[in-house]
């Protein structure tokens, strides 16, 4: 079988984030078979893979996303911080709050676009006004969208391009101050400028936070990410600093996938 | 595939048969878009001949005055002010009830046992004719309880009639939320709670207001209903009073009652006048409504439609 859990490469840094043979199942369909992986850190992990390969469902495990969707259930063990994020006193909030979730279509809420970016901050109890308005510009700084906004911080969100929407999506999940940020296809609905803007972004949010992404685009995965995990049929096949995926799959799959022949 | 008729390979002119399409397409045009001014004229038409009819009974005494009970020139005062008072009651029980019942259907209860029977109940009382729940208003509220003819019977009784209809608008309102924002507030670590009464309700309020629009203009025009419950009388000696415990006719009921039991000699006068505000009042409060709606959604989208 294949040894996906063993780390890659000696890497210095920490392990952010920790799953250790995780099964997803949609009532009896299992889309997720004993995955094992370590995120790093303060690094760009990638999850790559045809469509339908579980790659999505891995990533909302890492939220507790599944709980609230009737008939999903995961098992095994997934470790933040060393913490059992599905043990009975982890707490679904706390854990959302600690890791922020981007989705693949922007998904603004039809309101302004500081009350968008200041929301989770917001239904966490912070009232200060003047700390507020310091969350938003830092957040909005941080996504590279407040030279594009301050000027119609209070107009509609809904106004914004759909590349800008993404940007502020990403920008209300920095407000949170999260720890870890896990991305659904960020880019997969925008344009190539608007992308190459979002990868930018990407590369500067892991001077503070830990960053995992899933994306179609292999070439995205090779510019963003410094470790990669191919995963195929629910399964994760290979897992290892990103240059080695590309340039020396160790797994026959692997190869097979990047080099197009099939995905 | 054979049947099909090529256009000849060397013109772009239209060939007899695309001539005949042509002529079924704006023919077809033509005639939806007459159905559809036939609505606008309709209307238009309707409310030419109220006013027509109506205009020379709207003078200040008739609007403002008491009604009589043998002699001509009574007046609608307390009437026009019962319709509104009745209105209110109504929303103050109906909107907190139906608003939350279907936030829960549709937010929070799983498919099964108890949301089947909410659902149930709540179309069964949609079918109950208005004449039948105003009995029962008389059966509970006038005989059982002891409240004679009540402004507040009347206004139960018109719960009850209407919080299936505003249940199943809220239900539908929420149902547009798309569950995507759902989503992104649940990302932000939201409770259930936070992302109802911060995302989806806001999101949902000018469907809402829609909605109770719809039930006022009925409350406004609901007399079988009334006629049990809150009765054909108004109080002499106080007749705009903020009590809720004594007989209150609505506009609509008056205007029922001048026209079958009454015995002033300006029937006609005052049942044209009455009507005319009526339509005017409805009318009013849309627009009103509508406004206050746009309002909101403004207030909570930062952008207006």
């Amino acid at each position: 079988m294949i040894d996906a859990a063993q780390p890659a490469t000696a890497s210095t840094a920490a392990d952010k984030i920790v799953a250790r043979d995780v099964d997803v199942f949609y009532g009896s369909f299992q889309a997720i078979k004993n995955a094992s992986l370590s995120m790093k850190a303060e690094h760009v992990t990638a999850l790559i893979g045809p469509s339908g390969c579980g790659k999505s469902t891995f990533l909302r495990a890492l939220d507790r996303m599944h709980d609230l969707t009737p008939g999903a259930r995961v098992e095994g063990t997934i470790l933040l911080d060393g913490e059992d994020i599905y043990s009975p006193e982890a707490d679904p909030v706390v854990i959302r709050h600690r890791i922020g979730m981007v989705f693949q279509r922007a998904n603004p809420f039809p309101k302004t676009i500081y009350e968008n970016v200041i929301y989770g901050p917001r239904i966490h109890g912070e009232r200060n006004r003047a700390k507020l308005d310091e969350i938003a510009e830092r957040a909005l700084r941080q996504a590279a969208l407040w030279d594009e906004v301050k000027d119609r911080l209070h107009r509609s969100a809904l106004d914004l391009s759909g590349g800008q929407q993404q940007r502020m999506c990403i920008a209300r999940a920095v407000a949170l101050s999260p720890e870890v940020i896990l991305m659904d296809e960020p880019a997969s609905a925008l344009d190539p400028i608007a992308t190459s803007k979002i990868e930018d972004l990407i590369g500067q949010l892991t001077e503070h936070f830990t960053v995992v992404i899933v994306t179609h685009s292999m070439q995205q995965a090779a510019r963003i990410s410094d470790f990669t995990a191919f995963f195929h049929l629910g399964e994760i096949v290979e897992v290892g600093p990103t240059n080695q995926i590309f340039t020396h799959p160790r797994e026959k799959r692997t190869e097979d996938y990047i080099t197009g022949r099939f995905g | 595939m054979g049947n099909v008729v090529h256009p000849s390979a060397r013109s772009v002119a239209a060939t007899s048969s695309v001539r005949a399409r042509k002529l079924a397409d704006g023919v077809a045009t033509v005639i939806l878009w007459a159905m559809a001014s036939s609505i606008i004229v309709m209307l238009a038409a309707f409310i030419v001949y109220m006013v027509y009819l109506g205009w020379s009974a709207l003078t200040p005494s008739f609007i403002f005055g008491m009604p009589k009970q043998t002699t001509a020139g009574g007046g609608i005062g307390p009437e026009i002010y019962n319709s509104f008072y009745i209105l209110m009651l109504t929303l103050i029980f109906t909107v907190p009830i139906a608003v939350a019942a279907g936030v829960y259907i549709q937010e929070y209860a799983l498919p099964g046992m108890f949301r089947n029977v909410v659902q149930f109940s709540a179309e069964s009382l949609a079918t109950i004719p208005s004449v039948v729940m105003g009995l029962f208003g008389l059966l509970v509220f006038v005989y059982l309880f002891h409240w004679q003819f009540t402004a507040l019977g009347g206004a139960l009784t018109l719960t009850l009639l209407n919080l299936p209809a505003l249940m199943r608008v809220t239900q539908e309102a929420l149902a547009s939320v798309p569950d995507t924002m759902r989503e992104a507030s649940m990302g932000l670590g939201g409770t259930k709670w936070q992302a109802i009464t911060r995302v989806v309700l806001p999101s949902a309020i000018g469907r809402l207001t829609t909605g109770v629009v719809l039930i006022a203009g009925r409350i406004f025009g609901e007399t079988a209903a009334l006629i049990f419950t809150a009765g054909l009388s108004v109080p002499f000696n106080h007749p705009y009073d903020l009590n809720p415990f004594r007989p209150a006719e609505t506009l609509a009921v008056h205007l029922w009652y001048t026209h079958s039991e009454s015995i002033v000699p300006d029937v006609d006068q005052i049942g044209n006048g009455s009507a005319l505000v009526l339509l005017i009042m409805v009318l009013v409060f849309n627009v009103a409504a509508r406004v206050l709606g746009r309002r909101l959604t403004t207030h909570f989208t930062g952008r207006s439609s």
